[in-house]
């Protein structure tokens, strides 16, 4: 297996944007090959990630992403794995390298929603479900979510106060970057304030419905050596699976795909999550960062919260966790979160974060699920 | 009838219907065609009764479409009194957490165009 490095990466703004769902993957990737100082010509296959191209009226992304591009003679593959899109792509592009079938590959992933208003969007989430249990019987994904959190509130010493101590942290990070869709800083009192969306989750407890677009260039060492330009190095990857519907699970406080990707991306680089500087966790509601810190290893079952109360996961404290925001404050296009990920992991490694940059960080995760985690993956990443 | 029919008919009924795997006798859902287990692809029908505490749930105030007219309703997963096993379904009338608290007894009470519907039942 080859050693597979990311060489460039690009984002574009997360939000409301006014162009289509093709111009924005387009913008993004360009940035990407750009950042990456290669020649678009060397990019020998993309991997484009998206769920909802059908309500901007496209469908079939890669060929018109690379036509945008000029190189419409490259083969691509498009994918969709709900909100696990984008890091289910980067892992296909991660394998094609590593596998040696490709030296060079461009993964983007994209979403454009906001358009079609919530009623319709919380109506095409739902379809990520697996509908014939959950969305057929009126489960909203903050509605899944809100039962994972009634869970954990039922199980531990939990409050929803605690729960929207994760929403502030979050939205602090996401103020230090220009970026993010959602640049406001919120207090304990605006959350428990705001609008109930599935009880016990309020309207600040969840994400945005956001359109954007993020593109990372894979390659190989000697590829990325050749070129001369910052570089990090993909030290593990892993993918794992959930029942797709809650009721396949014994526990409802834990996703079983969480951990077992993490397992086979903390061996394969060889490290433990003590090793892990930051980490860009799915937090699509503030339950879901919570579990997640949990399955990931840096906390205990139930000990999350705890972390959070003491302020342990924010920026440069024991373990800096979303730096970017996340998908809470960053906002969350669902096919270009997982790309995303990756591209705040690079930004940090290569000293481009800025104000939100992690001190001395030398390994960052990414991890990206699928509707309530049925699909996942995890990458560890190391500066070089 | 294929097995989604067939767990239908039987949630219509109040009934859970399970399949138990003819090899090691795991119970799993009817619409799981090879044991979670062991692999097997035999198995035999087991109606269970649809009684059970609820697990976990939640009271939806801003549902997807179609689902105004119940707002707010409770979509909910039921622990099953005889197995292992959890069915997630609509639950109506369902304002506030109180009416709802986590371990309160309820069953199987039909399945519709929204699914498995579930009631709160009475020991």
């Amino acid at each position: 297996m080859k050693k597979v490095c990311v060489l460039g990466a690009g984002s574009t703004k997360y939000g409301k944007l006014s162009d289509s769902i093709a111009d924005i993957a387009t913008q993004a990737s360009v940035s990407a090959i750009e950042e990456a100082g290669i020649d678009p010509k060397e990019v020998d296959a993309s991997y484009i990630a998206n769920v909802f191209g059908i309500a901007d009226k496209q469908v079939h992304l890669g060929p018109v992403l690379m036509s945008n591009l000029g190189i419409s003679e490259k083969p691509s593959l498009s994918i969709e794995s709900a909100c696990g899109s984008g890091s289910i792509a980067f892992r296909e592009a991660w394998a094609n390298v590593a596998g040696g079938f490709y030296d060079c590959v461009v993964a983007t992933g994209v979403e454009k929603v906001t358009h079609t208003g919530t009623e319709w969007t919380t109506t095409y989430f739902a379809y990520c479900s697996d509908f014939y249990y959950e969305g057929q019987a009126g489960a909203s994904f903050p509605g899944l979510f809100a039962s994972m959190a009634r869970a954990y509130l039922s199980e531990f010493d939990a409050t929803e106060e605690d729960f929207a101590m994760v929403a502030v942290k979050n939205h602090e990070n996401g103020m230090l970057n220009p970026k993010a869709h959602l640049q406001k800083k919120i207090t304990v009192d605006d959350v428990m304030n705001s609008a109930v969306v599935a009880s016990p989750l309020k309207l600040y407890d969840c994400c945005p419905f956001s359109d954007g677009a993020s593109s990372v260039v894979l390659c190989s060492e000697e590829f990325a050596k050749a070129h001369g330009g910052n570089y990090v190095e993909v030290i593990g990857s892993g993918r794992g699976g959930s029942p797709a519907a809650l009721q396949g699970r014994e526990h409802m406080t834990t996703i079983p795909s969480t951990k077992i990707a993490s397992k086979q991306a903390y061996e394969m680089a060889g490290i433990s999550p003590k090793d892990v500087d930051f980490a860009e966790v799915h937090d699509c509601f503030t339950i879901a960062e919570l579990v997640d810190i949990e399955d990931l290893g840096f906390f205990e079952k139930g000990a999350g919260i705890q972390a959070v109360r003491e302020g342990r996961t924010k920026l440069n404290s024991d373990i800096s966790i979303n730096p970017s925001g996340g998908l809470k404050s960053k906002g969350h296009p669902i096919g270009a979160t997982g790309i995303g990920q990756v591209v705040e992991v690079y930004d940090q490694l290569t000293g481009a974060a800025g104000a939100r940059t992690v001190k001395d960080a030398k390994i960052g995760l990414t991890h990206n699920f699928g509707a309530t985690g049925a699909s996942c993956a995890v990458h560890l990443f190391a500066s070089v | 009838m294929s097995a989604k029919e067939k767990f239908a008919e039987n949630a219509k009924l109040g009934k859970f219907l399970a399949h138990k795997c003819t090899k090691c006798g795991h119970l799993h859902l009817s619409t799981v065609y090879f044991c979670q287990k062991c692999g097997n692809r035999g198995s035999e029908d087991m109606v269970l009764g649809g009684t059970g505490l609820i697990a976990t749930y939640t009271i939806i105030t801003v549902p997807p479409a179609g689902f105004e007219k119940f707002t707010p309703y409770a979509f909910v997963v039921l622990k099953l009194d005889e197995a292992d096993l959890r069915i997630s379904g609509f639950m109506g009338g369902i304002a506030t957490p109180e009416d709802l608290p986590v371990g309160t007894r309820a069953k199987i009470a039909g399945f519709d165009e929204r699914g498995v519907i579930i009631e709160k039942a009475v020991k």
